[in-house]
This record gives C-alpha cells, structure tokens and sequence, in this order.
C-alpha cells in the first residue's frame, strides 16, 4: 500500500503520455457493432443506433492519488451522440465525477444498486438504479445487470455499511448483438458460467489487472489467467481485456505486466483467434 | 443570530425529535430501493471519534470530536436519492450541496491532566467547489459552543478536501471576540 501511495504521488506532477491519432468522430450513425477502448475500464459501444460509454473515467487521477499515466484514448466531448452510460460499481475509477460531468446529458445513467447514494446530479435524462439479474428494457434493447465478484464503498470506511452486493457488470442485447461488460470483478466460475449459459455472448470486455500483491487481489481483480477463463465459462466469441495499461494499480511492475502475461497465455493456449488487444484509443468494428 | 439554548425544559422536546427523525429514516428509506438504512455497522462506526485541533488565541487544544447530523437536506444529488436524511448521511449527500444541523460533543486536552468537555450545535451550508466537492468545498453556517461551561455564538467558515476526511475552519465569537481555527480530520 506504501509503494502504491508513493508510487503514485511521485507520477502526480508528470503529464500522461500522448495518445497519437486520435479518432475525431468515435460514434457513427450506423453501425453493426463497434467498440473504442477509451482506457481503464471506458468502453464506448455502438450497436446499431446506440451508443454506451461503460464506467467513463477521462480525469487525470482517479481519488486524487492514482495517476493516469496515459491520457484518453479520445476525448469526452468527441463523444457527440451517448444513449447509455453504465457503471459497474462506485469506486473512484469506476465513477468519476469529473469525468461524467464532461459527457452529453441526452444519457439515462444505469447504476448498481446503491450507487444512487453516491451520485450527484449531473443533468442526465434519467437514472436507474439495477439489481443483479435485473432486466432494464427501451427500444427493442435489453441491458441485463449480472453479478461481478468485487468490494463495496468507495471511501473505505462506508464497505461495513452497504448490506448488499453493489459491484455488477453489464449484458447488452441489441439487434441480435450481445456485449459483455464484466466491470471489475475477480473469478467465480459459478458466476461466468452462470452468465455462459444464459447469453450467446459476441464480445465480452473483461478486466486482467491489477495483479500485484497477488495474493490479496485475487480476491477481488482476475488476473490474466482468470480472465482467460473467464472467457472460457462465459462462453463469449471474443475477450477484449479491459482495466489495465491505464493508471497505476496494484503494485504490477510496469504497465504492461497484466497484458504480457495475457498475451503468453494466450500463445500457449492457441487461442489468438478469441482475443483482441485494443489500444488505447483504438476502434474496432466488428459488424459494419 | 437566533440561537436557542438548550434548557432542561426543552431536553425532552429535543430527544422526542431525535428520536423521531430515527424512525423516520426507515420510511424515507423506502422510496428508494437500495437507501442504506441505520444498521449496526454504521451505529458502532459512530463511536469512533473525529480529531481536531483547535487554536485559541492563546492555546492549542486537541479534541476528540463524536459529531451527528439529526437532519441533513441535500440539493446537490441526483432525482433518485431523497433530499432529506437523518443521522446517516454519505459524503457526497453532504458534498455536493447541502444544509446540515450538526450536534457534537468535544474531549479538549490541552495539557497531560488537563481535559474538559465541549458541547455543540452547528448549522452549516456546504457548497461543492471542485469534483463536487470530493476535492475542494466550502462551509459556513452559524454555532453555538458551550466549553467548559461557557457558551457563545460563532459564525464558521472553512474549506473542506480529501473527500470531506479533512476539515480547516474558522469561527468568530463577535459578542466575546474569540477566534478558533480549527482542523478536523474528520472521521463519518
């Protein structure tokens, strides 16, 4: 803990690194399905008509201490068309104030439950707090809350006062597309497995860090491996990983450590074809 | 500056409301789904007390500091969460914008052997100056403070930062010229 609070205050006065390239126009009018990793654990997910931002975290620190060490992968106010914003749990990386201040007030806000507590008004159409197994309907869409094995609070000393699970992920359904959105979550087979055998899932967004100390994170973050299977109970067509090379977590050696350890897996297993590493910034469009 | 000053008469009045406002929580907390109501956690997380020094003109006292909110109203929040709270109040219902009526009772230790007893009642606005006031927010209100055993009248203002943990005030006593400057790590 230590490391990680020195570690981190050492990086507070460096700039993130650049992000070069960046796309002008991330959200399109159409399309199949596309996913932006925008880093950490900020998807923006197009299908069909419309758009979802996951946990959307675009300041520089994360709880005034954990650093960013690489900026957006596009920035917020690109961002000119947002249907759905879903947030997994109320940790500061996860719901980041300053951050949804920033986004179009055309979005309904899905929540976990007892994040309504947590939220300030930020002007946005509509919030709706989502129990696990919880079906949100509109349009012909379907967003499923499922269970993600996680740590309630968000300021430490509040974890003993939230009698209920409130870390879920998300399950889109849309014009016969489906993403996975896993949140922050650690491995439970019952879970995944649980989630494989309700949905035939296109693409799951799974987190793979922070792994160090990893005896105390395995507990409540999956590490590659896990992820990995993860990917395996869920059932999904294809892993991209998520919450990792972002921001200083954990005591992880380098930025990277979570994803090369994955990408080893990976090539051990032979499962190349399953797994797509987008960069920060990167677009990916999976069906025009 | 209308201040009333708790006589043993008006006691009994208070702790009825107190008590009121206690069972009202669990019917406030029903219009909204996952409102955490009063549980036994939170109830014994409230024995452990804040800490605060406080600079007197001449002096600087440490004090351990039990504080409660018996009424709260929040305007900062979104259209789920109720404007009213009672006693338990999460830090962002307070920091993103809110009216308070704060009771709290002070341990002051200036020297080895010497202690005394303070007792309060404060009614502070907050206002969110930055990250809805996460980082930075703004206090003032009004206090009345009885420390041992003399009461005066203070207007507050301060600043509050570290997700509302750390507290820097100031409070006047026009009416008996006293200045405390006070910081608070203040613990929910």
């Amino acid at each position: 803990m230590t490391r990680f609070i020195v570690q981190s205050l050492a990086q507070l006065p460096v700039s993130p690194d650049t992000v070069t390239g960046k796309i002008e126009h991330p959200v399109f009018s159409q399309v199949g399905l596309s996913v932006l990793w925008v880093g950490h654990a900020t998807c923006l997910i197009q299908i069909g008509d419309k758009v979802f931002l996951t946990d959307p975290i675009f300041t520089n620190t994360a709880g005034m201490i954990s650093k960013r060490r690489i900026e957006p992968g596009i920035p917020a106010s690109s961002i000119d068309r947002l249907d759905y914003i879903l947030i997994s749990h109320i940790h500061f990386d996860h719901l980041s104030y300053g951050s949804l201040s920033l986004l179009l007030k055309t979005a309904t806000m899905l929540l976990p439950p007892g994040g309504a507590e947590y939220t300030p008004e930020f002007g946005f159409s509509e919030y709706r707090e989502i129990n696990t197994w919880e079906v949100f309907e509109a349009d012909g869409l379907r967003i499923t809350a499922v269970p993600a094995k996680h740590f309630n609070g968000r300021y430490g000393f509040d974890i003993p006062w939230l009698d209920y699970d409130a870390c879920i992920g998300y399950v889109i359904e849309y014009q016969g597309k489906t993403v996975f959105f896993a949140g922050d979550t650690a491995y439970d087979p019952e879970i995944f497995k649980n989630i494989g055998s309700k949905f035939t899932i296109d693409i799951a967004l799974i987190p793979i860090a922070p792994v160090e100390p990893h005896d105390f994170m395995i507990q409540v973050h999956a590490d590659p491996n896990e992820a990995l299977q993860i990917l395996e109970d869920s059932e999904a067509r294809i892993m991209i990983p998520i919450h990792h090379r972002t921001f200083i977590q954990g005591m992880d050696s380098s930025l990277t450590f979570a994803e090369d350890q994955l990408k080893r897996l990976v090539s051990e297993r032979h499962i190349e074809e399953r797994l797509i590493i987008l960069g920060i910034g990167e677009q990916r469009i999976f069906v025009p | 500056m209308i201040l009333v000053r708790i006589t043993s008469y008006y006691r009994p009045l208070l702790f009825s409301v107190i008590l009121f406002f206690s069972f009202l929580q669990p019917v406030v907390s029903q219009e909204q789904k996952h409102q955490n109501g009063i549980s036994g956690p939170w109830l014994i997380q409230q024995v452990i007390p804040s800490c605060s020094w406080t600079c007197f003109q001449q002096q600087t006292n440490f004090a351990f500091e039990w504080e409660a909110a018996p009424v709260l109203f929040s305007f900062g929040m979104n259209k789920l969460n109720p404007k009213w709270h009672f006693f338990k109040v999460t830090q962002p219902e307070r920091f993103t914008g809110s009216i308070e009526l704060v009771l709290s009772t002070q341990l002051y230790t200036s020297k080895v052997g010497t202690s005394y007893w303070g007792f309060s009642g404060q009614i502070l606005a907050h206002l969110p100056l930055i990250e809805y006031g996460e980082y930075l927010g703004l206090n003032f209100g009004i206090a009345r403070y009885t420390m041992a055993g003399i009461s005066s009248n203070y207007f507050v203002g301060g600043l509050s930062t570290f997700f509302g943990f750390l507290h820097y005030n100031i409070k006047y006593s026009p009416s008996d010229k006293i200045w405390m400057n006070i910081v608070e790590f203040r613990f929910f």
